[in-house]
């Protein structure tokens, strides 16, 4: 509810646009640069294992390896395969942090932005 | 009992022609069994019932159940004309005789009421839909950009970052 009244009541032209990636440079404020997300899986690969689009994510390592899993211990997939369906859960979770990690900092820098256009404007 | 009287239907079962004169009139209550003072008629407009009489609504909730009737399953007694409406009007059914505690309108504008304010919010919220704090999902080889049927000559490099601190030195 918090996020509501943010972006519909209180600060509606600092909410993030969520429909649409991050306006912001991503590696303003690391001077040291940012670790990029990578996956190991080729498109060849994910091509021959008929991967829907959906699940062409940064987990899609976790999710080849469950699949993998999966077409060895058929039919018995849920006592073998729950180690690598955890790691999967996991990884969507995790990626989910991420996206709102980088919801909050788009809020902050369009924050930071409107304090330091108000201060160029009183100094005029 | 009802349903058998209508599936061994014959043309005595019909109701006679509508009674112009006295003389009529009370051959007609008479064979109904009413009183003359008691008989009334639909009026002759083309959707009347001939000389079949024009009874007072007394649903089967509006019946008394204390009374010995002959027939306790229907409240009816023998013999006793049966009202035009009478398959609408047992206990199952309707109850034309309802005194309700609030009135239809009162109730009708209760839900009306209630179900507009619902609607109302829902109008009045449609712009404002409820999200969750968080930037779309992230996709790699450029978020699916061939995947997705992009023009080749077209592709943009799109780099995605974790939050860890990275190893360049500047």
């Amino acid at each position: 509810m918090g996020n509501m009244m943010y972006a519909y009541v209180t600060h509606p032209d600092t909410a993030p646009d969520i429909k649409n990636p991050p306006t912001f440079n991503p590696l303003l404020g690391f001077p040291n640069g940012r670790k990029e997300r990578t996956i190991e899986a080729t498109r060849e690969e994910l091509d021959r294992a008929a991967v829907p689009l959906d699940k062409r994510d940064y987990c899609v390592d976790f999710y080849l390896k469950y699949l993998r899993c999966r077409e060895q211990a058929f039919p018995f997939v849920k006592s073998s395969c729950h180690h690598e369906w955890h790691e999967y859960d996991v990884c969507q979770y995790e990626d989910f942090v991420l996206r709102m990690k980088e919801y909050e900092r788009e809020k902050r820098l369009k924050e930071r932005a409107k304090r330091i256009e108000k201060r160029r404007k009183q100094k005029m | 009992m009802m349903n058998n009287e209508i599936e061994n239907w014959n043309k005595d079962w019909k109701p006679g022609p509508y009674p112009k004169t006295p003389e009529e009139r009370l051959a007609a209550a008479k064979k109904y069994g009413l009183r003359v003072e008691d008989y009334d008629v639909y009026p002759d407009d083309g959707l009347g019932y001939g000389d079949y009489p024009k009874l007072p609504y007394a649903s089967g909730d509006y019946r008394s159940g204390y009374e010995d009737w002959d027939i306790p399953e229907l409240k009816r007694n023998f013999g006793e004309p049966l009202h035009v409406m009478a398959d609408c009007i047992t206990e199952d059914k309707w109850d034309p005789n309802a005194k309700p505690r609030y009135s239809y309108l009162n109730m009708f504008l209760t839900t009306t009421g209630f179900v507009g304010a619902l609607l109302i919010i829902y109008i009045v919220t449609l712009p404002y839909p409820w999200f969750q704090p968080a930037m779309p999902k992230q996709y790699p080889f450029n978020d699916l950009f061939l995947e997705k049927g992009g023009d080749p000559k077209e592709e943009k490099v799109v780099k995605h970052y974790t939050f860890e601190r990275g190893t360049e030195d500047k």
